[in-house]
């Protein structure tokens, strides 16, 4: 049985994947699809030709998964699939890292126009910590305040 | 396995109020891909211009996908003269705006050339901006000084520059000219087509382009002579005034 305070914590943690991600989503939905193909295309290993099917389809993914997280419809579902998108990214910053010998000063994580600006090196740490959290939630089976809890 | 269907009709309205809320946002407010420079003239009457060089019977069109605070597009300037100097009468080029929002100061400079564009005097601007790339892109403020002397210096009417700069029916045919790229996959300036076939950076340019030109022109293929160190293609929009290097243009 799980203690009162880590369920706190892993409501905590939901809620911190959730807006991270919705809002990461959002902040380039609301921009031209060019910025986020140029933040991609900084990371000299991804492919030109599929930067621009990826710029269109991230975004989406980000939010419609961050804010299901957020009110917490298909909890496991959409934290197995933001920390399968986490883990990516970490992949890809290292493999950029090892294969380029450089990266790009800023993560492109979020919109040109967003408030947070996070260089790689920082995306890592906190994409590692949701990459914890996101797979403790996805093992979770009760999710505190959330949509799935009305429909069992 | 027992299926929730009301479980599945909430996702569903769940994902479509997203969805069509993000689109309702997007059109309301949308975000300037770049910030015009506000002036308080007057704006002049703005009909769209294509910015050919060289003749229109040309058996060779090509047409440039460029941004002006890019050091790839600058650097590939020279051999795009080089191919007019050994191709006259053969060539002919139309430049398409694909100002990256990354570069800051990129939408100030195609505004600039735009406007300069309706003067008649866009190709002598577009060597100055190029030739003068790295006087004026690292400027800390928008470079508005440098683009406004170098039209007076090439005896634009200043009153016409001055209202075009602050119109945002100029800085929309920009962007719908990039769009025309973006259309066909542009993804890296300057980037180059004859006909279906593309040429990125000055790398292919160089080693493939010239080659290109003499099949049409009906020439023998020349030997390609490769360099490793060509600067590669801009990453498009970037979130940079780009820094010129090995391996391409890198956020600072």
């Amino acid at each position: 049985m799980m203690q009162e305070k880590s369920y706190k914590i892993l409501f905590l943690g939901r809620m911190f994947l959730g807006l991270v991600f919705a809002y990461s989503g959002y902040t380039k939905l609301m921009e031209p699809v060019e910025n986020f193909q140029g933040a991609m295309a900084a990371y000299e290993i991804i492919p030109y030709g599929v930067i621009p099917l990826l710029a269109r389809i991230i975004p989406w993914i980000e939010f419609v998964f961050g804010v299901f997280l957020l009110v917490g419809y298909m909890p496991r579902v959409s934290a197995a699939v933001l920390a399968m998108m986490s883990w990516s990214f970490v992949l890809l910053i290292l493999a950029t890292r090892f294969m380029t010998g450089a990266l790009p000063a800023d993560c492109g994580c979020f919109g040109e126009g967003s408030l947070l600006h996070f260089s790689p090196v920082q995306v890592v740490c906190m994409d590692l910590i949701n990459v914890f959290v996101g797979i403790r939630l996805a093992l979770l089976k009760d999710h505190p305040f959330s949509f799935s809890a009305f429909f069992k | 396995m027992k299926i929730n269907f009301r479980s599945i009709r909430v996702g569903i309205l769940l994902t479509a109020l997203l969805v069509t809320s993000v689109l309702v946002l997007r059109q309301h407010r949308q975000v300037p891909a770049t910030k015009v420079p506000a002036a308080p003239v007057a704006a002049v009457p703005f009909a769209p211009l294509a910015k050919v060089k060289g003749p229109d019977n040309a058996p060779v069109k090509i047409v440039e996908y460029s941004d002006f605070e890019c050091p790839s597009c600058r650097v590939v300037q020279e051999y795009v003269t080089e191919l007019f100097k050994n191709y006259p009468g053969q060539i002919q080029l139309t430049f398409r705006h694909f100002p990256l929002t990354s570069h800051k100061w990129s939408a100030y400079a195609h505004q600039a050339a735009e406007c300069m564009n309706l003067q008649g005097k866009f190709w002598p601007y577009h060597d100055i901006l190029y030739g003068k790339q790295n006087q004026w892109s690292v400027a800390l403020t928008p470079p508005l000084e440098f683009l406004t002397q170098s039209a007076q210096g090439l005896g634009a009417n200043m009153d016409l520059f001055a209202g075009c700069m602050a119109d945002v029916a100029v800085t929309r045919e920009i962007y719908a000219e990039k769009e025309t790229g973006t259309v066909v996959q542009v993804n890296a300036t300057p980037t180059f087509f004859i006909g279906e076939e593309r040429f990125v950076g000055p790398k292919e340019v160089k080693e493939r382009m010239e080659n290109a030109i003499r099949k049409i022109v009906g020439l023998p293929a020349k030997p390609v002579v490769v360099e490793p160190s060509t600067p590669a293609p801009a990453a498009p929009l970037a979130q940079v005034a780009a820094i010129p290097s090995a391996a391409g243009e890198k956020k600072p």
